[in-house]
């Protein structure tokens, strides 16, 4: 399949790397070139004696390099994917060279592998003897954190911002302690609260909520539907056997890679895929955790259709999900979405009441357009109803250059009532806003 | 939300302060709030927490949209001329890619050539660069078209853009617009220009009536003098000097005619007898007249010579009163051609030192022919005399004396409005090859409008001398062919 420049650049780690691959999409630097349905590959002259040896899975998006970069993809790769969308005509198909062919058909076996392999033995009664020591540790540590809320709101929020990080970070280190990671997260996001822009306070209870009604939860999950504790324990911060996970038969669709939004936390870069299931019209979000020099598996970029099974986390309200197998890359432009807010907003109320805590979540809405109103940004439908539009400073002017004040179908990230859009479709096509 | 407000007032305050009413909360969920408020097993702060996460969450399902029938916005109008082909778009991206606005520059004047438009998303990246780039700001506006004009209304910081009439811009425009059209309209017809600038003049600060005298040293001439004396009475320093330099630069001025009075006077031609009274010596002679009109000391000449060792007192005004005369003058005043004249000057110890003086007057004055003549008959390389020549001569005394003044001509060589020739940019490329840290990869990318795409063939011929700078080189050559490439696709992506 043939990428996009901009679909290239954005599996770029970084600046450096766009740069430095950009000089690379030049004939000059490869001494041989090839491609095929399957792969891409070329040798690169560099410093050394001996050229880089690139390649490319074109099924599912993979890299591999005999240069010494830590850089995942290295700069070859993106030098010479670059040069392959903009001359394809240089790359002549060809036979698989032998170290092509090898890698292509050791990626195969291995996936084949993946399928097949077994699981070891498992030993259920040390399991669960584990999980019984961990839970006991969490509804202690629940108990400590549901005193400190007291505290809190029997003082009043007032003094929080006199508090400082480290207040938060003492009680996140005891829920670390008490081996409930979600909990600990939590509470850290109240310790990076703003607390000089205005409306701190309401973000502040806001979160406050989200963490009682999460440990309450937590106390009362024998009560509760079986699902529903499923998510209610990847609040606390219990994770999901992900191998196992992937022995149950997932969704297999063509997705498209509408987002891709990174943060990065004590060298780990977390990387949130956001994806459209466009025949099941499901909504998914896949995670790929990174530690600093290392290459992830996954190597979606926001604008192409890929073709894969996914497996959705148990969920009241299914979104997270792993790729179980990619298929394919494809390039297939389709809009379907929501027809205006009121769909949306009946959305979130339904969310909201079967899950309380949750994060944001995509939507294709269609026919928007950009409106101002109070010195404010905002999306209004073709019924006039509007929606704020949030960081819209990130991509306002790209959305209306685009838009001239024409409704457009959009993609956005958001909940309750401020999302933020992150690709429109145009004659068809689309394309990212950031 | 006011039941939320609620929540958030007692929060802020404290349980132990102030509990939250049943009767503050949302009265839909009642029924909820009795279960919480009855639980005699839970204490205050648990209540309020519970209260407060069901409130959170009915906030959460009971969001609406907003309906204002009356927001709207308007539609961009149609273009009018046609899109850049795909080709195009992808030159100029990979132009900002390289952040060369010299290459920018080209591209956007080959796009408004072409009667092409930019892609509209790449619209708001062109004004971002235009804010940041006041000299791109022209080329940007005619590529943007419509949908730019549209899109600058939101945002002010744009408004370069929007294509307004010149008299909108003078009488609402920022001081940098209204100095444009004034710049603009004194280059095509200058008396058209003083007569708007005297229009407003009473109500400029000092400072821009400075900024705009700066400008009418365009085309000044003996139409504006009655302006420029006038000015003499205003009240700001500044402003009365600027108009004085301005007189200074015409010579049908009272002031430039007084200088010339004067110097009738002070440089004759004497005549001696040599060889025993058989042949006829020529030589100037500079003397200041007694009867010198003391009004000229007012006018910036100095009467004493104290910081230079190199003049007398009177030879030192007879050196400040050249300065401010038109060369021309000497071709009346002492009847010779300026050949001649630049003979007399260089034989004669006291004119010898008056030839920069005669540089100054040919600056001054704009005096190309003279600037020709002092290039050819003085002894002297004169450098800054060479934006002053016609475009083949400055390459021919540019590469003459390259070796000696090879910076100095280079910061002329960038601002010529042409390619450099191979030669010139061969020499250019060696003594930037010699001096890598000096001009790095950002001189290229500014100045690849003049550097000729021939001269990538002759590359391989320029090898810094020193071993260790060959490597830096090389980086640089890399990059220079790069822009070069750039170049050519510009070219060749508006004529395909």
């Amino acid at each position: 399949m043939q990428f996009t420049e901009e679909q290239i650049f954005n599996l770029a780690p970084d600046e450096s790397s766009k740069k430095s691959g950009k000089d690379l999409a030049n004939p000059s630097k490869w001494v041989s070139k090839g491609a095929n349905e399957q792969a891409l590959w070329g040798e690169c002259q560099g410093s050394g004696s001996k050229p880089y040896q690139t390649q490319i899975d074109l099924q599912n998006i993979a890299f591999k390099c005999s240069c010494p970069s830590r850089k995942f993809p290295c700069k070859h790769g993106l030098g010479l994917l670059l040069y392959n969308a903009r001359q394809p005509n240089d790359f002549s198909t060809s036979r698989m060279p032998a170290w092509v062919e090898d890698w292509i058909s050791k990626r195969v076996e291995k996936k084949e592998k993946q399928v097949e392999k077994e699981d070891k033995p498992v030993d259920e009664a040390a399991r669960a003897k584990r999980t019984q020591a961990r839970e006991l540790k969490v509804t202690d540590g629940i108990e400590e954190l549901q005193l400190w809320l007291k505290d809190i709101v029997r003082n009043g929020i007032l003094t929080m911002p006199d508090k400082g990080s480290l207040w938060f970070e003492n009680m996140a280190k005891r829920m670390v302690d008490a081996q409930a990671p979600g909990l600990a997260g939590m509470v850290r996001s109240l310790g990076e609260i703003n607390f000089y822009a205005e409306g701190w306070q309401s973000k502040f209870m806001d979160q406050l909520a989200v963490i009682y009604l999460s440990t309450k939860a937590f106390q009362n999950t024998a009560s509760l539907d079986e699902t529903l504790q499923q998510d209610i324990r990847s609040w606390i911060g219990f994770t999901q056997n992900q191998e196992e996970l992937k022995e149950q038969t997932g969704v297999t669709d063509t997705w498209l890679v509408l987002a891709k939004q990174i943060s990065e936390v004590d060298n780990i870069s977390t990387e949130r895929y956001w994806l459209y299931g466009t025949a099941s019209k499901q909504y998914a979000l896949v995670l790929q955790f990174i530690v600093r020099g290392q290459g992830g598996q996954l190597t979606f970029t926001p604008g192409i259709f890929v073709q894969a099974e996914l497996v959705f986390f148990p969920s009241v309200s299914p979104l997270r999900a792993i790729v179980k197998r990619q298929i394919a890359s494809t390039m297939k432009a389709s809009f379907s979405g929501y027809q205006n807010w009121d769909e949306v907003l009946a959305t979130e109320t339904t969310l909201n009441s079967q899950l309380p805590v949750r994060g944001d979540r995509p939507y294709l809405i269609s026919k928007l357009r950009p409106v101002q109103y109070n010195q404010q940004w905002w999306l209004q439908d073709a019924e006039q109803k509007m929606m704020l539009l949030k960081n819209e400073q990130r991509y306002i002017w790209k959305l209306l250059a685009i838009s001239g004040g024409e409704a457009l179908d959009m993609a956005l990230i958001g909940r309750e009532d401020q999302y933020e859009a992150v690709g429109v479709w145009l004659h068809d096509e689309y394309k990212l806003l950031q | 939300m006011e039941a939320w407000n609620k929540i958030i007032h007692t929060a802020m305050m404290g349980t132990d302060k102030k509990m939250i009413g049943v009767e503050e909360l949302v009265p839909t969920l009642a029924g909820a709030v009795a279960v919480i408020t009855e639980n005699t097993t839970i204490d205050k702060e648990e209540k309020f927490l519970q209260l407060a996460s069901l409130t959170y969450n009915y906030r959460q399902c009971a969001v609406l949209p907003l309906k204002k029938e009356t927001i709207n916005i308007d539609k961009a109008p149609a273009e009018e001329k046609q899109y850049c082909s795909p080709a195009a778009m992808q030159v100029l991206k990979d132009i900002l890619f390289e952040e060369s606005q010299s290459l920018l520059q080209l591209w956007l004047t080959a796009c408004a050539k072409a009667n092409r438009l930019v892609s509209p998303e790449m619209i708001p990246s062109l004004f971002a660069i235009g804010k940041q780039y006041k000299q791109l700001r022209a080329a940007i506006a005619p590529c943007t078209g419509k949908r730019g004009e549209w899109l600058c209304q939101f945002n002010h910081e744009w408004n370069f853009s929007v294509s307004q009439s010149q008299e909108e811009l003078w009488n609402t425009g920022t001081t940098d617009q209204r100095k444009a059209v004034i710049t603009e309209l004194r280059s095509v017809d200058p008396a058209a220009a003083r007569v708007l600038l005297e229009q407003t003049w009473a109500q400029e600060d000092a400072a821009t009536k400075v900024s705009f005298l700066e400008i009418l040293s365009i085309n000044v001439s003996n139409d504006d003098i009655l302006f420029l004396e006038s000015l003499q009475n205003e009240k700001s320093k500044k402003v009365k000097e600027e108009a004085l330099k301005l007189l200074k630069q015409i010579p049908g001025s009272a002031l430039v005619q007084q200088y010339i009075a004067v110097l009738q006077k002070a440089v004759t031609i004497k005549t001696e007898k040599a060889l025993l009274g058989m042949m006829s010596k020529t030589s100037l002679s500079f003397q200041v007249p007694a009867d010198i009109d003391p009004e000229i000391f007012k006018s910036g000449i100095e009467k004493l010579s104290s910081n230079s060792k190199e003049f007398s007192d009177d030879e030192f005004i007879i050196y400040q009163l050249i300065q401010f005369v038109p060369p021309t003058f000497w071709e009346q005043q002492l009847g010779k051609s300026p050949q001649q004249i630049i003979e007399l000057f260089e034989k004669d110890a006291t004119g010898k030192k008056m030839i920069t003086a005669l540089v100054l007057a040919t600056l001054q004055f704009k005096q190309h022919q003279w600037a020709v003549f002092m290039m050819q008959y003085c002894s002297t390389f004169y450098i800054d005399l060479i934006p002053m020549l016609p475009a083949q001569q400055q390459e021919y005394y540019s590469n003459r004396s390259f070796a000696d003044h090879a910076d100095a001509i280079i910061r002329y060589a960038v601002e010529f409005k042409r390619e450099w020739s191979i030669e010139m940019t061969k020499k250019i490329l060696t003594h930037a090859a010699n001096n890598p840290y000096h001009y790095t990869r950002s001189f290229f990318s500014q100045h690849i409008e003049r550097i000729p795409s021939a001269i990538e063939r002759e590359l391989g011929l320029i090898i810094p001398a020193e071993e260790y700078q060959r490597n830096s080189w090389n980086k640089t050559k890399e990059y220079l062919v790069k822009l070069i490439n750039l170049k050519n696709q510009i070219t060749t992506t508006f004529t395909a």
